[in-house]
């Protein structure tokens, strides 16, 4: 391929890309996100190649066919989207895919089991952008993942792609600054700071050299937009990166991907090669002044390194540990130059601001902040997977109506935001809008844009104590706040959740909170106590319930339930008997049962396999 | 070196811009508890976070570690609010319940009302018996001497310097700088009948030709002639008598 010089014969390519497609050609997409690859979507790809040629039929002639990034509802993977029909098929085997040619891809027929089925009314939807999941999304972000074949960049130019690159180029590096400060980007890592503010605070320190860097060292435990992007869109990230390269002056950019991410590596070194070789990188880009490459660096593993500035060390070859930042990265950052690092998603927003204008991009979300933002929803909810809406949708919007409400019809608690260092927001402030200024009032933080949605048996005492174990193995070990408090707070949370809770336990943690709060050298370690102290905030009487009357409200730590069975309630039918792993459950056949409580392990099996309702937790 | 004025615990002070605070202040006479800085070592600090203030610049006021923050104009610097003993006493009971055996961390400790914590003390092992994990030892090691013989190692609770794999060190020159620079005394170094033990290693001392006593390992002569081209004669003595 030859590179291209000119945004004329940018265009002319594309012109060309796009009278050589079949636009009606009936098509079969295949999510090959990590998830549904998991899932088996390997085998089902194989299965529908054979089965075309089986049939006679030729890719790209009779048939579409391709694989793409990742859709988000990966739960229900491998999932096959067919267009023109919008058709989605969920939990695809590869024995569906005879059928699936033959009455769906050849005909028109719908088949029925596979379409999604809505848990709450009973009703199927075929239509993917009729999935109650899907409905109510707003894809900035997400625009092109599912949609485009990753590996291919013609299909990235199809979908618009290095437009927004040509029309950059074409304007002043400040201009460029200014139109992302007019979109009111923020940083989508989780600091939420203005994306246009960093450039321009960059680009105004004197320097021969600068750098731009893309963190997707994405670490938080549920949170895998940044992954998504990286695996389904390479180029936009790749794009935002030029954008951002040439707007403040850098001619080297480097994007940090975590070693557990071996798919978005791959994918990103192709798309990397090939836009090489179409001269979107390397000496003058499109026939301009502007050169500008970008390398990989593939980190090692630690979540601090996700922290700028130990991300920063890391690239350089460097143990990753923060550093203080009370010098900024825009003035010292990488090898000491002048340096600008934002996130997989804050990049790829710029294509989009810059081809669409700041004001298209403005006009969405709320007056702090703007656009979209890609949430992972995981939990106990019915719908889980990467959500992408407005900023300043309300927490409860987005649990019931895009995540179908709380799994089994349990009772709404919680959600988590922002990762192990985010906190906890009750039932009672569901209604607050997601955006980075509120869930920080609220005690938490936006984060990297993880969602866990907890029901009523989730015990919030056993949740602090969660993420601060997860801290605890990841504090760097730098700084003696986090490194000696964590271990301090996880010891105390469980002597509370063991039963060993004294009445100073509380006063004693939120001590502890402050030191860490305001003593510890970097981000992670200075938010660590939010889990703590959010949970503090809105559950106190559950962590007084556990410390005073040596109970766990919400039935889940061990040293303070017991199990038993309601003899009203017990058929007799032996069930749990047979299951007990303990063998410690006794009675006749069609008599009450009865547990011995000091042989149970408390495991909870007879609980789950009653069919009666008949096993109680106090 | 541009001079100008900050203010420190409400006096107007002269430093010079970019310094750290924490120097700012020794240099007038205002004390602020630190360990793991060293005045010659550019990048250290930051870690045992003994040293916070209160910084007020702008308009916004804030804790931060005086062993790295940069004295810039306008800045008010407040090394003793309540907020600032608070935090600070926080850190030191941290760092006791590390270190419960340093002599420096307890004495530090006792002077902010603390002769125990209230949480449970770690168990030391592969050399962090004393050690707050502060890095100077490596620091030193790798910037002033030259021959990083010893670095950080693990993460958490379990990260302190070591030599790789805990194996003896070909590197090391037994130079002892890292047992000087720790600010607890957690580094062991043993010299007895010519012999100096560091690192789990044995170094031959030579001696002075003067007096006659053992003043300094072989090994670090040697890499002093090779690396700054030094007379080896000039070793002969020791300081003492040259």
């Amino acid at each position: 391929m030859k590179a291209i010089t000119s945004f004329e014969q940018l265009e002319g390519y594309r012109e060309r890309v796009k009278a050589a497609q079949k636009k009606d050609l009936p098509s079969v997409l295949i999510c090959f996100g990590t998830g549904c690859q998991a899932n088996g979507a390997v085998a089902v790809a194989e299965a529908f190649r054979e089965e075309i040629e089986r049939k006679g039929l030729k890719v790209d002639v009779n048939v579409g066919f391709k694989t793409t990034g990742c859709h988000g509802y990966c739960e229900n993977g491998p999932l096959v989207v067919l267009r023109p029909k919008d058709v989605l098929y969920l939990k695809v085997k590869p024995k569906d895919v005879p059928e699936i040619v033959e009455k769906s891809l050849v005909g028109s027929e719908i088949i029925e089991k596979l379409v999604y089925k809505d848990v709450n009314t009973g009703e199927s939807v075929a239509q993917y952008h009729e999935i109650p999941f899907y409905k109510y999304q707003k894809r900035i972000a997400l625009r092109n993942i599912g949609n485009v074949d990753p590996r291919s960049i013609d299909d990235y130019l199809l979908c618009d792609g290095y437009k927004g690159l040509a029309r950059a180029l074409t304007m002043r590096p400040e201009d460029i600054v200014s139109e992302v400060e007019k979109s009111g980007l923020r940083g989508r890592g989780g600091g939420g700071f203005p994306t246009g503010t960093k450039w321009r605070s960059c680009r105004a320190v004197d320097s021969d050299v600068r750098y731009v860097m893309c963190n997707g060292d994405e670490g938080d435990p549920g949170a895998f937009m940044d992954r998504s992007i990286m695996e389904g869109d390479p180029h936009s990230v790749i794009e935002g990166m030029i954008i951002g390269g040439y707007a403040v002056g850098a001619k080297q950019g480097y994007i940090y991907v975590r070693d557990e991410y071996p798919l978005a590596v791959k994918n990103l070194q192709a798309a990397l090669a090939d836009a090489r070789a179409m001269g979107f990188l390397g000496e003058n880009i499109l026939g301009s002044d502007f050169s500008f490459d970008i390398r990989i660096s593939r980190g090692g593993g630690a979540f601090v390194c996700g922290e700028s500035s130990a991300l920063m060390r890391s690239l350089e070859g460097k143990v990753g540990e923060p550093r203080a930042k009370y010098i900024r990265s825009v003035e010292k950052g990488l090898y000491d130059k002048p340096s600008v690092l934002n996130n997989v998603e804050t990049w790829n927003n710029i294509p989009v601001i810059i081809r669409n204008g700041a004001d298209w991009y403005a006009s969405f979300g709320t007056r702090g902040s703007k656009g979209t933002k890609v949430f992972s929803l995981v939990g106990k909810v019915n719908n889980t997977g990467l959500v992408e809406v407005p900023m300043g949708i309300s927490i409860r919007e987005l649990v019931e109506k895009i995540g179908g409400g709380v799994l089994n019809g349990k009772k709404f608690k919680a959600v988590q935001t922002g990762g192990p260092s985010g906190g906890c927001i009750p039932d009672s402030e569901a209604d607050l809008p997601v955006d980075f200024d509120s869930l920080t009032q609220a005690g938490s933080m936006m984060g990297s844009g993880g969602i866990i949605v907890m029901d009523e048996n989730t015990c919030m005492v056993d949740v602090a104590k969660y993420f601060i174990g997860f801290l605890v193995e990841e504090s760097c070990g730098k700084c003696t706040p986090c490194r000696d408090g964590l271990p301090r707070m996880h010891r105390i949370l469980s002597d509370i959740t063991e039963g060993r809770g004294r009445e100073e336990d509380i006063e004693t943690l939120t001590e502890l909170c402050d030191v860490l709060t305001c003593a510890a050298l970097c981000g992670l370690g200075s938010s660590a106590a939010n889990p703590v102290l959010s949970t503090v905030r809105y559950f106190r009487d559950e962590y007084e319930a556990h410390i005073r009357d040596g109970k766990c409200p919400a039935g889940v730590c061990k040293s303070l339930i017991t199990y038993s069975i309601d003899a009203a309630a017990c058929t007799g039918c032996t069930l749990c008997a047979k299951k007990c792993p303990q063998q410690c459950i006794t009675g006749e056949r069609k008599g009450a049962h009865v547990i011995d409580a000091s042989a149970c392990i408390k495991c909870g099996v007879c609980k789950d396999v009653c069919n009666f309702d008949a096993v109680r937790v106090e | 070196m541009e001079k100008i004025t900050i203010i420190i615990d409400g006096k107007q002070v002269e430093a010079v811009k970019d310094q750290p605070v924490l120097m700012a202040a020794r240099e007038n006479g205002i004390d602020i508890p630190a360990l793991c800085h060293h005045p010659e070592l550019e990048s250290s600090g930051g870690s045992c976070r003994v040293c916070l203030v209160e910084a007020v610049q702008g308009g916004r006021s804030r804790i931060v570690t005086s062993c790295n923050y940069p004295v810039r104009a306008g800045l008010e610097v407040n090394t003793s609010t309540d907020q600032v003993m608070k935090i600070r006493k926080g850190v030191l009971e941290l760092l006791l319940c590390r270190v419960p055996d340093s002599e420096v961390v307890r004495g530090l400790a006792s002077k902010y009302g603390i002769d125990e914590p209230r949480f449970f003390k770690d168990e030391g092992e592969n050399n962090r018996y004393k050690c707050i994990a502060c890095s100077l030892c490596t620091q030193v090691c790798e910037d002033v001497v030259g021959v990083s013989a010893i670095s950080m190692q693990n993460r958490g609770v379990e990260k302190a310097p070591g030599t790789p794999f805990h194996k003896d060190s070909q590197a090391c020159i037994g130079c002892g700088a890292c047992a000087y620079a720790c600010p607890t005394g957690a580094i062991s170094m043993k010299d007895s009948k010519g012999v100096r033990t560091i690192w789990g290693r044995k170094f031959k001392m030579a001696a002075c030709s003067v007096c006659g006593k053992p003043y300094i390992p072989q090994a670090q002569v040697d890499w002093i002639v090779k690396t700054t081209g030094k007379d080896r004669a000039f070793f002969d003595k020791c300081p003492d008598h040259r």
